[in-house]
């Protein structure tokens, strides 16, 4: 198990709840962690719609996560 | 010597030549403009100029420090006659030297329309048939808009190419029409700015010259633009092409309750204008997609993205990507918002986006709901990423998106490298180019209803249409009055475009598209037409 900081913006803050949380997962990849919460708060948006940061940067959803990450999920935004 | 004045005695070319000789240069242009016997079918005897000194001489300046800096030009001089001039005489002068004569062209040409685009100057001609009527000159957007005339007279002069109050500028109008200028009015006064070093002179010079385009003119484009015209850029144009509801004003401040139902474009025009009359603001009413927004975005040095959906911002980040112009994007989300600088090189909207996103899942204002002063922050930091890009500030925002949760007031930076499939070269995430639409058309006139989806204008010069009339035009404005900015009456619709063999009435419809005007050209014009027993 490690634990990773999770963000969550827009929509996914909304329907999360939070826009914070400390997360102790088994989950390896930011997929599979973003599957673990997705489920945990049935949040709508499939990975294919997101975008995620691991410690302040873009990465992929089949990144590696470490003990201590910040991952962040982003939905897309278009308000102006 | 002064480079742009006035004068109410007649011109000696002659003499405003050796003004501009010099030994160091290769090339010499001039333009000289005549008092011409006809406009728009009426016989001209001869004809006034009068202008508003203080400020036209200040614009024209500025146009020939444009053309000196961005040419490269070692003279240039401008002379235009005001009082009354006889047919023949020359109206306006202007002479350019440079090392080669490319230069010299180039700079001539910039001048000359600029100057009948921004001084303003007006025409009163007299006719042959005794009366006379004043003409304003291609546009007066320099000319304060005073408050004392909100609506007459700063529409009057709101000429930049959106007509909004059902005139042509080829019709003669009575004196009182034409509106009031405001004498005394201070001018802009950027001291504020330019006493911060990153700016000081050469700054405010590199804030006047640049041209920055703005996609949107909502929340986010209401203080992106306050600021841009605040801190004197010196060209804006605004692309928008809806109109002023009641829900937009809790969060677009610029505009009035009393402006509802009018296109955000021409209102934020206007605005601009009262704030710095000293700013060259263009708008244009229209949505920003694949096919209108490529023939604006050449003429502006950045492009700012205040849509409000997805799709509008994947065009502007393809267009400039494509031209290699930076753009500055943001967009909001109740209380978040995420801003991203595209610079040349580095990542784009489709680098951290590569899909097209599906409705539903970005939220708009409509639906999920925005504080006013949200997209109020966000746009200020587009206009401050703006600036920063002018005066050549390095901007961490290029290197990836930044996140604004303003209930938190927590900021994220997240870097993002260019897609894999590109780094080191074009975009390969960028929609395929669609091949700009032919602006041309092939119909035959004389069958009923064959033009019947347009406003037919003939273009050709009032002797030609006396030789051979076009009874299915309904309208007349010659083809070079077009392409010099002059607008068609409010609601005319999509034009089709006739001159004699359809090469001016292309270039005219190309001007016209490139205002946001729906303009088509008939091939051939009238030698193509086939013969009708």
């Amino acid at each position: 198990m490690i634990s990773v900081d999770v963000q969550y913006y827009a929509l996914l803050r909304e329907q999360a709840g939070t826009s914070r949380e400390r997360v102790a997962t088994s989950a390896a990849t930011a997929q599979a962690l973003y599957e673990e919460l997705r489920a945990r708060h049935q949040l709508t948006p499939e990975v294919s719609q997101l975008r995620v940061a691991i410690d302040g940067e873009f990465a992929g959803w089949h990144d590696a996560l470490s003990d201590g990450a910040e991952v962040v999920f982003i939905p897309p935004v278009a308000g102006g | 010597m002064a480079h742009f004045e006035f004068s109410d005695r007649p011109l000696d070319a002659a003499a405003l030549h050796a003004t501009v000789e010099d030994r160091t240069c290769g090339g010499f242009a001039s333009f000289e403009g005549w008092v011409r016997d006809f406009n728009d079918g009426r016989p001209v005897e001869r004809l006034e100029y009068e202008a508003y000194a203080l400020l036209a001489v200040k614009e024209g300046d500025r146009i020939i420090a444009e053309a000196m800096a961005r040419f490269g030009v070692t003279h240039a001089r401008c002379v235009h006659r005001v009082g009354e001039l006889a047919l023949g005489e020359l109206a306006v002068w202007i002479g350019v030297s440079a090392p080669h004569r490319g230069e010299a062209f180039a700079a001539c040409r910039y001048i000359i329309d600029e100057v009948k685009h921004r001084v303003p100057i007006w025409k009163k001609e007299h006719y042959v048939a005794g009366d006379s009527g004043w003409v304003n000159c291609e546009r007066c957007a320099a000319a304060p808009t005073v408050t004392a005339h909100p609506h007459g007279a700063a529409r009057g002069h709101d000429q930049d190419h959106d007509h909004d109050h059902g005139h042509d500028h080829a019709t003669p109008r009575a004196p009182a029409s034409v509106g009031v200028h405001a004498p005394g009015l201070p001018s802009p006064d950027y001291s504020r700015q330019r006493v911060l070093p990153e700016v000081g002179d050469a700054g405010q010079a590199r804030l006047r010259t640049a041209r920055v385009l703005v996609i949107g003119a909502g929340g986010l484009g209401a203080p992106v633009l306050g600021y841009l015209a605040g801190a004197g850029i010196g060209t804006i144009g605004v692309v928008d092409g809806d109109v002023l509801d009641t829900s937009n004003l809790h969060r677009q401040t610029i505009y009035s309750l009393a402006d509802v139902g009018r296109p955000k474009a021409l209102l934020a025009a206007e605005r601009l204008r009262a704030l710095n009359p000293e700013v060259d603001v263009r708008p244009y009413v229209q949505r920003a997609d694949r096919s209108t927004l490529p023939p604006l975005a050449g003429g502006y040095d950045i492009l700012v993205d205040c849509s409000d959906n997805f799709a509008t911002r994947f065009v502007v980040n393809d267009v400039a990507v494509r031209l290699g112009k930076p753009a500055v994007a943001a967009s909001i989300y109740q209380y978040e918002g995420q801003l991203q600088v595209v610079m040349p090189g580095g990542p784009c909207v489709r680098c951290v986006w590569p899909r097209a996103t599906r409705p539903g899942v970005v939220g708009n204002c409509a639906e999920a709901g925005v504080l006013g002063p949200v997209p109020g922050v966000l746009g200020s930091m587009q206009a401050l990423e703006v600036i920063k890009i002018v005066l050549g500030l390095e901007s961490p925002a290029c290197t990836g998106v930044l996140l604004v949760d303003l209930r938190t007031l927590e900021t994220r930076r997240l870097r993002a490298r260019r897609a894999a499939g590109c780094a080191g070269g074009p975009c390969t995430e960028l929609d395929p180019v669609e091949p700009a639409p032919s602006l041309e058309m092939e119909l035959d006139l004389a069958t009923p209803g064959a033009a019947a989806d347009f406003t037919v204008v003939d273009v050709r010069d009032p002797d030609e249409i006396l030789a051979r009339p076009l009874p299915v035009a309904r309208l007349h404005i010659p083809a070079a009055r077009l392409a010099a900015g002059a607008a068609l009456p409010e609601g005319t619709g999509p034009v089709l475009l006739v001159c004699a063999r359809g090469q001016r009435s292309l270039l005219a419809a190309e001007a016209l598209v490139a205002r946001g005007v729906s303009a088509r050209s008939l091939r051939g014009g009238l030698a193509g037409q086939p013969r009708h027993a």
